[in-house]
């Protein structure tokens, strides 16, 4: 045999090896399938960023070269970068591929195309399904006091909710506000699972009106996301606070000097600490009774006390009633008082005394007498 | 001179003073002594108006001023009004009569006639004593507008213990004027020489009129200068 016949010959062997190897690999590659899909966050919020990792197996008995692996979609945008490097995937053997992919799209379910081509075999195309809901976690306050009173610790209950269809994490709650304290400062939940709910609460001090806002912290995967609600906060009168009244108000006065005695009572539902009653600046507190101090007044309970002071000047005297919440803040209540305009006397009965009676009639009936007497002597 | 005469048996008393020169000691004794006790009396009512302007910066001043006044007006009053007046009202009215006799025996006459009113005006100050500290006196801050102090007076006047202290002071001072009016009667029958008719009406006539007037006063709430 020439050179010539011993080239054909070859030649003519490549040509029927060559169909025989292409169908081996197209039989390889058929063997490639996804066997799992994982996403991070599992469910998407508009513009949030996440990871699309897709594992494959080779279920073969012989190696798959792989040339290229991508993902693609028109409104997905994937941001990481094909695999374009060529590796083979031996038999029996798993790969997993990870793409970072952001979701600008509104709510709905995305199915991006998992793409692999194989060297001389083809490719797999899998679309993963991808779901995109823009619902934020719900913050509701679930009590809170009718009415702030400033410097009075009030207790805010919070309920945060996730009505999502995936968990969240990293759930941090903390109050905010011109004037606020709030205690905690901030509360940490962590992980809040799909249709749970975590209740937290603050204790909140008001130092003016203001706004109280409730902010939530939360991750999606890796995005960050933020909630705030709004709670006006108006100060004025606790419904429940010590309500001190004076009542049974009696001024007598001795010389200068007056003296008020009255009975205190707490009207309110709250207990009144360290009771203090004094006179205000237009009169002129005196010993003995400068102050008085009642000391503590449960609801309902009352105290009697009294006052002594001098006034000149003036016809009214304002009481001032001073008492302490369970926090420590100082109240001050002042009731004006009408200094009487008459200086108490016993006063009549209306009805003359006998003892007046006996002397009129006994000096009528000795006159009577005399004058009977004088007339009849003549 | 037998006093107890003066008081039970005054025909017997003024008769035995006979025509003699009227003799004005023992009547002025018995008017300064009426006079005094009116001073008392009207410088312990005007306690009241101490208290009445205590709320004052200068109520304690007001008050011991308005005490001084109410003392002096008292005893001045009552030394015009119940002594000097009342024996000048008997001896123009006997003049219709036709009496004859000096104002000096008149007057003389009508002060041994006080020795009553004299005893009254004793009693009533006692008995004023013991209702001072019953009465609630009005307290007037404001002197400067008359409305307040005449409601604050009002108000005063109104009280019930002051009504029955004056109601008692008035049947009190009725009563004894009457004894004093009988003695009047023979003491001007005495000094002007007159019937004893024309001396009941010299003398029941004003008495009359002015207890008719205390009366009045007495319910209206005024109150009488010097008066017992």
């Amino acid at each position: 045999m020439d050179h010539s016949g011993i080239v054909l010959l070859l030649f003519a062997a490549m040509i029927a090896i060559i169909p025989v190897s292409a169908v081996e690999q197209q039989t390889a590659a058929a063997q490639v399938m996804v066997t799992n899909v994982t996403l991070d966050p599992q469910v998407f919020m508009t513009d949030d960023t996440g990871t699309v990792t897709v594992e494959v197996i080779n279920n073969g008995a012989q190696s798959v070269a792989i040339s290229r692996v991508t993902m693609y979609d028109e409104k997905i945008r994937v941001q990481s970068r094909a695999y374009d490097t060529t590796m083979y995937l031996g038999a029996g053997n798993r790969m997993t591929f990870t793409f970072t992919v952001s979701a600008p799209v509104p709510d709905g379910i995305y199915y991006p195309v998992f793409s692999m081509d194989f060297r001389d075999a083809g490719y797999l195309r899998y679309p993963v399904k991808l779901q995109v809901q823009d619902k934020p976690l719900k913050v509701s306050i679930l009590s809170k006091p009718d009415v702030f009173t400033g410097g009075k610790k009030e207790q805010v209950e919070v309920l945060v909710g996730n009505p999502r269809d995936n968990g969240v994490s990293g759930v941090t709650v903390y109050p905010a506000g011109d004037g606020i304290e709030a205690s905690p400062s901030s509360i940490f939940i962590g992980m809040i699972a799909p249709d749970q709910s975590q209740k937290v609460t603050f204790a909140i001090t008001p130092r003016q009106s203001s706004s109280l806002e409730i902010h939530v912290d939360y991750m999606n995967g890796i995005n960050s996301h933020a909630e705030v609600i709004q709670l006006p906060i108006d100060l004025g009168k606790s419904k429940r606070r010590a309500d001190p009244i004076l009542s049974n108000i009696q001024i007598e006065r001795s010389g200068n000097t007056y003296s008020l005695t009255g009975d205190v009572n707490n009207a309110g539902l709250e207990v009144a600490n360290a009771v203090v009653i004094t006179t205000g600046d237009s009169v002129v507190p005196v010993d003995p009774y400068r102050k008085y101090v009642v000391g503590t007044l449960q609801p309902d309970d009352f105290s009697a006390f009294e006052v002594t002071f001098t006034a000149e000047g003036t016809e009214r005297v304002p009481v001032e009633v001073s008492y302490k919440d369970n926090d420590g803040n100082l109240y001050t209540t002042t009731t004006i008082i009408d200094i009487p305009l008459t200086k108490p006397g016993a006063q009549g009965t209306g009805e003359l005394p006998i003892a007046i009676i006996a002397v009129i009639l006994a000096c009528a009936a000795v006159i009577g007498g005399i004058v009977w007497y004088s007339w009849r002597k003549r | 001179m037998n006093l107890l005469d003066l008081l039970v048996y005054p025909e017997r008393f003024f008769s035995a003073l006979g025509e003699k020169e009227p003799d004005l000691k023992i009547p002025a004794v018995i008017a300064l002594a009426g006079a005094i006790v009116a001073a008392a009396a009207g410088y312990a009512q005007s306690s009241l108006f101490s208290e009445m302007f205590s709320g004052m910066d200068a109520g304690a001043g007001v008050g011991a001023f308005m005490g001084i006044m109410a003392a002096v007006g008292a005893f001045f009053g009552f030394l015009v009004i119940w002594w000097v007046v009342m024996a000048g009202v008997f001896h123009v009215i006997s003049m219709i009569f036709k009496g004859s006799g000096k104002f000096a025996r008149t007057l003389a006459s009508t002060g041994y006639g006080l020795l009553p009113t004299v005893i009254g005006s004793v009693i009533t100050t006692l008995i004023l004593l013991t209702y001072l500290p019953r009465i609630s006196v009005p307290v007037v801050r404001n002197l400067q507008d008359p409305a307040v102090v005449q409601n604050a007076m009002q108000e005063l006047m109104l009280d019930p213990a002051m009504k029955e202290f004056t109601q008692v002071s008035m049947a009190i001072s009725i009563l004894f004027l009457v004894w004093s009016a009988n003695i009047w009667i023979f003491g001007v029958r005495q000094a002007r020489g007159l019937a004893l008719k024309q001396a009941c009406i010299t003398v029941i006539v004003p008495v009359t009129i002015f207890i008719l007037y205390l009366v009045y006063v007495t319910f209206s709430g005024f109150l009488i200068p010097g008066g017992a």
